[in-house]
């Protein structure tokens, strides 16, 4: 579903994601992990076709990026950190512009239940300006959502949230990978790769330490210790610091 | 502890102007540096109603004002100052808000409110801190006023009596913020404040009709110039309670207008005598107005934040969910969408309805307007007129109809995310601000078309039918002109994103201000280059055809070349710039 290869993105002289490769199946939740400065941002960017790879090649559900960007844009959805919105436009006439670009024709029919779903319905009416920044945070995710999107690439998704909201959005990530959706998914919240992330892509100064399955990660890392945590293995895998 | 809060206001000074100094390494901003001082030595070299020099200067100036010997005007000036003092003095205590607090930004609340200072001592860095922008506001005024012949004095006495007329305004300010935070925590409302002094406004306006009736000078009659006049109305002005009443703004004005240094001495003192006086009223104040500061801290940064995301909205109002403009059928053209959208943004004026009520206002109202003037000229008038609004909408409505890219350029991530392409997301954006153009350039050549009636015989051939066959002619090349006109400000907000950006901190010294100017001149710039071939060819057109088949069918010709060359002109802008869009990364522009 998602098949990067040999992913390269420089600014200027400096090199922010470094000839990086991997793959994500339907159904799998790839945690992208790193340091501060890792290029976590700049390669979720870059496969969310926002900013043009340097070199190498992203396909989406089997579409180039590069080649045909909007046939492959119609397949993802992209939830930033900070939820994007537009001052004047309501939570519904949000959900009603983005069908109008994705060309969703049942969209009332599917907006209702992701309203309510996300605990919504209620502010459907209201402005980005009167809403909570955890309920803004939802707006984002019912926009990115509506168009049924193969592949998602989350950007620190819990930011903002309460822990019920928290709670919501690990299952609702996984309820979508359960059906079919490829996921990507960056955050400094190991707890949320262990319960959440079927596979982890480990980043340090824009190059690949190590990618896999939790447990090919910890057995990589563990050197035969049992119980380590994710925590340990993760200032294993990046000796602890940004450099 | 006033020393820690001077060192406050003098480190931040200092570093202030070390990075704007540092800052002018990078190209932008020197650039923008150079032209704001050319523009401010141009400003500041140019000569204001005559030779700058002492009294003398009743000779020619560009305006009437001008032509009025100083020894008349100086006493003038002083009278409608005074009065225009009152004016402000009275808004300041009918304007604010519950509690108008003092202004103090959000770090100042976070740092100096927490911390072991006393009230007093608050307001004392307020008013040190408002002194530098005083300061400088005085130079400039000064700098400003420099060419004014009439004024005596020299550049020290107009230096320091600006800064007196500054000072106390800031004091009165601050002293009636205070008075009046005090009076709504005494249980005064805010419409019972406003009721009395109104009140109190009325009684004396009655008080000032009743002196100017019975004392008054007879108001001259006849054809009097400029200098009698004037002279009249002030005299009115001032008489009576009126008379009282503008006895401290004068005495204000007085060091300011001073013909030269003796006089300047003379009036200084009671200037100064009121200047202490309003400093021992804000200084006595023991008022609670931390609550109220905060609030207005809070409000203005929210302010500062929306015109840096651009919205440009001056009020605090939170905005308001509207009506929507059409409805939004799906599936449909996607940039329609962002028709939609940006419709939303603007005010619930511009909405096709009001449109359509004001072109049958105009089209039912010139034709009965024009009639009934006859036969005075006001078909001509009235054309003048909406020819000068249709040409102010044109040059400058781009710049203030922004509900485009430039307004949503801090959302490029999302957009960039649809599934479209680069030049179709440029032409949704840029939709909105073209129909808000194209309509009220229509409504103005409406107007033109319906008042104009030329009545000379050298105008003959501007008959009925071709003055309609123009106006449409031209109302078709509206929409593609607004767009090519709107096409360059997103295009310079697209290839220069770091500039754009710099262009939307509010104030920021004088490079920001170069920048701003070198945005509008590039703008007149291009599209006059982009308009040339469209006059060329139009009129070769014309010329060449209007033997053969007359000049209505020659301008539609001429009307459909313009058409063609204005489409491929837009059209190359879009799929250009929407492929710029497409590669554009705001994060790596913005890095410093």
């Amino acid at each position: 579903m998602i098949d990067v290869s040999a992913l390269t993105k420089r600014y200027g002289d400096f090199t922010a994601v470094r000839d990086l490769s991997f793959t994500v199946q339907p159904g799998e939740v790839l945690g992208l992990v790193g340091p501060n400065g890792a290029g976590k941002t700049s390669t979720l960017r870059s496969l969310a076709g926002i900013i043009p790879a340097t070199s190498g090649s992203v396909r989406i559900g089997g579409i180039d990026l590069a080649a045909d960007p909007v046939a492959a844009k119609r397949q993802l959805a992209f939830f930033p950190d900070e939820p994007r919105l537009f001052d004047y436009l309501t939570v519904r006439q949000h959900l009603n512009f983005v069908a109008r670009i994705y060309g969703v024709a049942d969209h009332a029919a599917l907006a209702q239940p992701l309203l309510e779903e996300l605990e919504i319905a209620e502010k459907a009416d209201q402005l980005p300006g009167e809403l909570s920044r955890g309920m803004k945070q939802k707006l984002a995710i019912a926009c990115g959502l509506l168009h049924s999107p193969r592949v998602m690439f989350f950007d620190e998704p819990l930011t903002g949230l309460d822990p019920l909201g928290i709670r919501r959005m690990k299952d609702s990530i996984l309820r979508r990978a359960r059906e079919g959706a490829a996921i990507v998914l960056s955050s400094h919240l190991l707890h949320l790769l262990e319960e959440v992330c079927s596979h982890v892509l480990i980043l340090k100064k824009g190059g690949k330490i190590a990618h896999g399955t939790l447990a090919e990660i910890s057995a990589q890392f563990a050197h035969g210790e049992t119980g380590v945590s994710l925590e340990e293995i993760f200032i294993r895998a990046t000796g602890g610091s940004e450099n | 502890m006033l020393g820690a809060l001077l060192y406050l206001r003098l480190t931040s000074l200092k570093n202030l102007v070390r990075s704007r100094l540092l800052r002018l390494r990078q190209p932008k901003y020197l650039l923008g540096a150079i032209v704001g001082l050319a523009y401010f030595y141009f400003i500041f070299s140019r000569p204001f109603g005559g030779a700058s020099g002492p009294v003398s200067a009743s000779a020619g100036g560009a305006l009437p004002i001008a032509s009025i010997p100083a020894v008349e005007l100086i006493p003038l000036l002083s009278v409608f100052g005074a009065f225009a003092l009152l004016l402000i003095a009275l808004f300041t205590w009918v304007a604010p808000s519950e509690k108008p607090g003092l202004a103090f930004n959000e770090a100042e609340v976070a740092f100096l409110f927490p911390a072991p200072i006393s009230r007093r001592r608050l307001i004392h860095f307020r008013l040190l801190g408002a002194q530098l922008q005083i300061l400088l506001s005085a130079i400039l005024f000064t700098l400003l006023s420099r060419g004014w012949s009439f004024l005596g004095g020299n550049i020290l006495t107009h230096t320091v009596g600006w800064w007196l007329i500054l000072t106390v305004i800031n004091l009165h300010f601050t002293g009636a913020a205070l008075t009046l935070t005090r009076l709504f925590d005494a249980g005064i409302s805010v419409s019972r404040r406003r009721l009395v002094i109104l009140v109190g406004v009325a009684l004396i306006i009655v008080a000032t009709a009743i002196s100017i009736w019975h004392y008054a000078p007879p108001f001259p009659s006849g054809n009097v110039g400029p200098g009698a006049f004037f002279g009249a109305v002030a005299r009115t002005i001032d008489t009576g309670l009126l008379h009282w009443l503008l006895l401290p703004g004068k005495l204000l004005l007085a060091p300011f207008l001073a013909a030269d240094v003796r006089a300047f001495f003379f009036a200084l003192g009671p200037a100064a005598l009121l200047l202490a006086a309003h400093y021992f009223w804000v200084s006595r104040l023991e008022v609670s107005f931390e609550e109220a500061s905060m609030a207005r801290a809070e409000k203005h940064a929210a302010r500062t934040a929306r015109f840096q995301s651009g919205d440009y909205r001056l009020g605090s109002a939170p905005a308001q969910a509207r009506r929507e403009p059409f409805r939004l059928r799906v599936p449909g053209r996607p940039e329609l969408a962002f028709l939609w959208k940006n419709l939303l943004g603007t005010r619930s004026l511009f909405h096709w309805r009001v449109w359509a009520v004001c072109a049958v206002v105009i089209a039912v109202g010139v034709p009965w307007i024009v009639r009934r003037g006859q036969p005075a000229p006001i078909g001509a008038i009235i054309a003048i007129v909406a020819a000068f609004v249709a040409a102010y909408t044109l040059l400058l409505g781009p710049q203030l109809a922004r509900q485009d890219l430039r307004s949503d350029l801090p959302n490029s991530d999302i957009l960039k995310t649809y599934p479209l392409a680069g030049w179709q997301i440029l032409l949704g954006e840029l939709l909105a601000p073209i129909a808000i153009l194209t309509g009220l350039l229509w409504l103005a050549l409406l107007a033109a078309v319906l008042a104009l009636e030329p009545r000379a015989p050298t105008l003959a051939w501007l008959t009925p039918g071709f003055r309609l066959t123009a106006g449409l002619c031209l109302a078709a090349t509206v929409p593609v002109l607004c767009a090519l006109q709107l096409l360059i400000p997103n295009a310079a907000t697209l290839l220069f994103p770091a500039w754009f950006q710099s262009t939307r901190t509010r104030g920021g010294g004088i490079e920001l201000m170069g920048q701003r100017l070198i945005f509008v001149m590039g703008q007149l710039f291009i599209i006059l280059l982009s308009l040339l071939p469209v006059v060329l060819g139009s009129a070769l057109v014309i010329f060449a055809s209007q033997w053969l088949i007359g000049l209505p069918a020659a301008v539609v010709l001429a009307t459909a070349l313009a058409l063609t060359i204005l489409a491929a002109e837009v059209a190359c802008g879009l799929w250009w710039l929407g492929d710029r869009f497409e590669k554009l990364d705001l994060a790596t522009e913005l890095r410093p």
